[in-house]
This record gives structure tokens, C-alpha cells and sequence, in this order.
């Protein structure tokens, strides 16, 4: 093996324009292929994530309320009507899958920020939430208690610290991502108990206190569709089942987004495989010359006793160090294009409320050595059949140059 | 040592089937040398690369020590021809990228059946009999070509071959190259007992030798 390794180093080294260029062309190949993979998994990863982030296929609230419908999330404006915490599961829909509780309340003078800074406390049950807790980003290393709040992304505290709500003392338990819409940005989170805890300090700082605080009521739902159920279903079923509501649907263009990632992803997928086929055919062809050229030496070293095997291994062992070359340069590029590429594709993701998510290190490791070895077997594979074929021609032939 | 019988191969050419050998019988008792002889285009390479297990015959049969080489395996006519036929071929056919000591050293590093340390000794000696001792680290563009052909007897002698078939190996060489080179080719067969069959078309040489078969359109004449 030494010996076969040895003669391909030396067989490569002794043309070393056409080595390079074979590297090099393998080198594109291999980082496009390491590229497309871990973007495609990335984007795949973020789609999860994000799409599982933005939760709620709509919202069902108090007739009259104005509603906040972004690409990324649906949320109520803080309203004084509420609903009856039990209004939808009364109605018992089928078209309804999960559904979430929320009381919305917008405060000033609570202590939280400026003096003078309204702030939006937003209670949910932990227990049926499903579009606040997936946006969560830190967290203490404990489940949520009566007391904790979770912090929106334009809010900063330190986890754990306290933090005064209408004097009461509160612990930050975590802190969300960035959502892109403002009432989540600013928005200090808690369960319904916490929240309601607060009304006796909120009718103390002056009136009565908002209804939403009220143990029972709800400012609105958000609500997922049941599999196989249609919005329009949902709707329908609402309107006519519970009076003085109003259903808010999401944005359409969501579905847009995804179709469209989903066809960006499976164009990627055909160039990938294109580039696979392609390295392949070319150094088929490629390493069909190189044999060609060196008949005669291949012919000598039939001549002097190599076996077929020896002789198919040295070509292969050849191809393999030339592409297993390329297909490290390969990952070092790729790596140094999705940095490149990284600003305008994050950009993009988290404008229509995506966030990216990079592929993790065990993972980006996982494809990049499996990028290596795909470009290494590309070579043996390239190089195969060229190689098998000459070794079963004559010694006499290939010495004087035919086959 | 080596015997053929009806020994012949054909080719299938746009013309029709072309007989290159065709009906050769021959022997050569161990330790002789045989001188085959003829023009150009006569058969003589073809018939000494189906004796060397290089080339497949269309006919008959090739024998040495016993052995009939074409009924061998693929991998044991491989290690048949690294074992006992030394090939020296009417071209340098040293590798470019090998220093002349690995060059020589190349069969029997194919072979593996010595160790690295012996397989270096003799490749060493081998080249200072053939008066290259100083060049072992050399490259083969860097000597000449009558030393390029003695490398490649050194090379044919590694594996202490029994059978040493040499193709014009002096075809390109000078007068005075060409007679040191079959001196030493003869010595290797005197002493060393390694039986000799050489294809040449220079009569002079042939004479020298116990057996001469002379070839003609493909048969041997006398």
C-alpha cells in the first residue's frame, strides 16, 4: 500500500498543472456540495423552528378589538374586552387543534423601564401556550413558577435578577428572541396567576383594574388548526357557534414563503446532485486520458509482476488523494462562502420572521467530512472503470501503447 | 525450461484475421542462451511476449520449469512473471518519478516476499555490477540511455529470475554500449545460470548464442 501510495503521490506531483486543475474542479464541486447540504439543513432546521415559532393559524377575539396581524406572528392590541377563558372549549370545535389563552395588558408607571413607558404584560397558560414559550432563547435551568417573567427581546435583564413589577417583586426566568413584532419586542411574559396577582397593585395605582386581569377572562385566543381543517372551516365554525367574536386569520403570504423555500431547497437538492454526477463523469473522463497516457508504464508494471488489483488500486489510491484534496479545499471554501453568503440570506430569513439557525458544530463537521469522503469517492469511482479496463488489456498491448 | 508448442497468435483486422506467430514449437534447456532472430515486422516480439506471459496466445502452449503459463490465474500468472521471468525491453521502461534504486527495487517490492532492508541490499549491488553504484539516488533522466538499459537488466535480475527474455534490448544503443550491454547479459548467463533468450536482428550477437531460431512470417524457419 505504501508503494501504490507512493507511485500516485509521485504520478500526481509529476503534472502538477493537471493535478491542480483536477483539485480545484473537485475543490468547486465538493463546496458546492457541502454548501448546498448544510444550507439546505440549515434553512430546513430555521424552517422548523420557524414556522413552529409562529404557532397560531388564528386568533379569536372580542369583536371590536384591533388586532395586530404581521408576516410573523398574530397579536391583540391591549383591549379592556375579554371573553370567558372557557369560550372555545365550550364551542368544542373539531376544526380547532391547539389554543392558546391570553389576557394582554398595557401599563404604565409600572416600574419596568422609564417612569413615564407604557409596557405590555402579557399572561398565558404554560400548560397550553404554544406561540410565546418556542421563541424562548435563555432560560433559567427550571420549570416557570408563580413569580417569573420572561423578558422580550428589546428588554434586558440579567437571568435570575429581580425585577419590580408595581413594586412586587418578580424574577426574570428568560428572555425571548428577537419576533420582529413590537408588543412581543416590549412585552414582559407571565403565567395567567402571576398576571392576575398583580390586578390589587395595578386598582391601587388607580381604578378599578383592567377586566383582563379578572380570574377567568381572556383578551383573545390564538388558535391552530386542526389537521386536514381549512381556515375558512375554522372560521365558519367559530361564527357560529360563539357570539361577539371576531377571527383573525394570518398572513397568506406565509404559505408564499414556504412554498418558496420549500422549491429553493429542492433546486439546491438538483444542483447538488447535478454537481455529484458531473465530478463523477469528469474524472472519469479525466483519469481515462491519464491512463491512456501512461499505458506504457502501466504495461511495465504488469510486466514486472503487478497484479490487476495492484494496478487498479494505484490509479484509484491516485484519484482518491487528488479529489480527497479537492474535497478538503472543498469545505474550506464552502465555509468561507456561507460567510460571505450568511449577511444577505439571515437578512432575508429573519425579515419575513424566520430566524436563521446555523447547523450545529457535530453536524457541520458530520457533512464536511462527508463531503470529503463523497469527493474521495468520486475519485475511486471516477477512476474505476478506466483503471479495471486497462488492467485487463495485455502487458504487450499497453507496453506498445494500444488499448 | 521452456517449451512451446504450436504456439501462434492471430489478430482480427478490417482485412480479415492476421497471423502475427502461428504453429511455433520451441525449447530451451535451462541455462542456455537462445538467440531468436528475423526481420522486422517477423513476429519475433509477439512470440517473445506470449513466452514472457505478457500476451495472451490465440494457439498452443507455453511451458517453463512445467508450468503452463496461460492456464495460470490471473494473479498467479502475476506473480509467475514477478517471480521467475526477468524483462528487458527494446525501450529504457524505467519509471520517470523513481530514483534508479527503486526503479530496481519495484518488482520485488510488488512481490513482498522480502523483507525492505534485503530487497535494498541486493538492489544496491545489482546496480554497482552494472557500474552505477554512485547513482543509485538518481533519476533516470538524469544517465544515459545505455545506462537506463542496464538499470532495467538490474531491475530484470531482482527477483533472481530464472528465465531472462531480452527485446532488442540494444536496439538504440551505440556499437560499443551494445556490446557491453550483451556482455553483461552473457556474463548474468554464464554465471548466474539464468537461462537467456534474446531477440535481436544483429546477426553477430545471435552467433553467440547455443540455440538460434529464426523467424519468418510468423513460423520459425530454422
Amino acid at each position: 500500500m505504501r508503494l501504490l501510495t507512493g507511485l500516485a503521490l509521485q504520478n500526481l506531483g509529476r503534472r502538477k498543472a493537471r493535478s491542480f486543475l483536477l483539485v480545484a474542479a473537485v475543490a468547486i464541486g465538493s463546496g458546492i456540495v457541502f454548501t448546498g447540504a448544510t444550507l439546505m439543513r440549515s434553512i430546513d432546521d430555521s424552517m422548523a423552528v420557524g414556522f413552529s415559532r409562529l404557532g397560531a393559524d388564528m386568533m379569536v377575539v372580542p369583536d371590536g378589538t384591533l388586532t395586530n396581524i404581521t408576516a410573523a406572528l398574530l397579536t391583540v392590541e391591549p383591549t379592556d374586552l375579554v371573553l370567558d377563558a372557557d369560550t372555545l372549549d365550550k364551542a368544542r370545535l373539531a376544526s380547532l387543534g391547539r389554543v392558546a389563552p391570553q389576557k394582554i395588558v398595557r401599563v404604565e408607571h409600572s416600574g419596568i423601564g422609564n417612569h413615564h413607558e407604557s409596557a405590555d404584560l402579557i399572561g398565558f397558560d404554560p400548560a397550553r401556550d404554544f406561540t410565546i414559550q418556542p421563541w424562548l432563547r435563555e432560560r433559567l435551568n427550571r420549570e416557570l413558577k408563580p413569580g417569573d417573567v420572561i423578558l422580550g427581546a428589546g428588554r434586558d435583564a440579567p437571568l435570575g435578577s429581580q425585577l419590580l413589577i408595581f413594586g412586587k417583586p418578580h424574577v426574570v426566568y428568560g428572555k425571548l428572541g428577537r419576533t420582529g413584532v413590537g408588543t412581543h419586542e416590549r412585552g414582559v411574559f407571565m403565567s395567567f396567576a402571576t398576571l392576575e396577582a398583580l390586578a390589587g397593585a395595578m386598582s391601587h395605582h388607580g381604578g378599578p383594574g383592567p377586566a383582563a386581569l379578572a380570574r377567568g377572562k381572556v383578551t383573545g385566543f390564538l388558535v391552530e388548526l386542526a389537521p386536514g381543517a381549512t381556515a375558512l372551516q375554522a372560521r365558519f365554525a367559530i361564527l357560529s357557534a360563539v357570539k361577539g367574536v371576531k377571527v383573525v386569520t394570518g398572513d397568506s403570504a406565509l404559505s408564499g414563503i414556504r412554498q418558496g423555500l420549500a422549491a429553493l431547497l429542492d433546486g439546491m437538492l438538483a444542483l447538488v446532485v447535478l454537481m455529484f454526477a458531473s465530478t463523477a463523469v469528469m474524472v472519469s473522463v479525466l483519469f481515462s486520458a491519464i491512463i491512456t497516457e501512461r499505458r506504457t508504464e502501466l504495461g511495465l508494471l504488469k510486466a514486472i509482476g503487478a497484479r490487476r488489483s495492484q494496478m487498479v488500486g494505484m490509479m484509484i489510491v491516485e484519484a482518491m488523494i487528488a479529489t480527497g484534496v479537492g474535497g478538503v479545499l472543498g469545505v474550506a471554501l464552502g465555509v468561507l462562502v456561507m460567510h460571505l453568503y450568511e449577511r444577505s440570506l439571515v437578512y432575508y430569513l429573519e425579515n419575513i420572521g424566520v430566524p436563521f439557525i446555523w447547523l450545529d458544530l457535530p453536524r457541520t463537521v458530520a457533512f464536511a467530512a462527508a463531503a470529503i469522503v463523497l469527493a474521495a469517492a468520486i475519485g475511486a469511482l471516477g477512476a474505476l472503470y478506466p483503471a479495471w479496463r486497462a488492467s485487463r488489456r495485455d502487458a504487450y498491448d499497453l507496453v506498445r501503447g494500444e488499448g | 525450461m521452456l517449451a512451446c508448442r504450436q504456439l501462434g497468435k492471430s489478430y482480427a483486422t478490417e482485412r480479415g484475421v492476421v497471423a502475427a506467430v502461428a504453429g511455433v514449437d520451441l525449447e530451451v534447456p535451462a541455462g542456455q542462451f537462445a538467440a531468436i532472430i528475423g526481420r522486422s515486422g517477423s513476429g519475433k516480439s509477439t512470440l517473445m511476449a506470449m513466452i514472457g506471459g505478457l500476451s495472451r496466445p490465440s494457439t498452443g502452449t507455453v511451458k517453463i520449469d512445467g508450468t503452463d503459463l496461460w492456464q495460470l490465474s490471473e494473479n498467479a500468472l502475476a506473480a509467475f512473471r514477478n517471480e521467475k521471468i526477468g524483462y528487458v525491453f527494446q525501450f529504457a521502461s524505467l519509471l520517470p518519478t523513481l530514483r534508479l534504486i527503486d526503479n530496481v527495487t519495484l518488482p520485488a517490492m510488488l512481490g513482498r516476499r522480502r523483507p525492505e532492508a534485503d530487497i535494498l541490499t541486493r538492489a544496491g549491488r545489482l546496480l554497482e555490477r552494472m557500474g552505477l553504484g554512485a547513482y543509485l539516488d538518481a533519476y533516470p533522466a538524469e544517465i544515459s540511455a545505455g545506462e537506463q538499459r542496464r538499470v532495467a537488466i538490474a531491475r530484470a535480475l531482482i527477483n533472481d529470475p530464472e528465465l531472462l527474455l531480452a527485446d532488442e534490448p540494444t536496439s538504440d544503443l551505440d556499437e560499443q554500449t551494445e556490446i557491453e550491454i550483451m556482455d553483461e547479459l552473457l556474463t548474468i548467463n554464464r554465471e548466474v545460470g539464468t537461462t537467456l533468450v534474446l531477440v535481436t536482428h544483429n546477426l553477430a550477437l545471435a552467433g553467440r548464442a547455443q540455440q538460434i531460431f529464426h523467424i519468418a512470417n510468423g513460423a520459425i524457419v530454422t
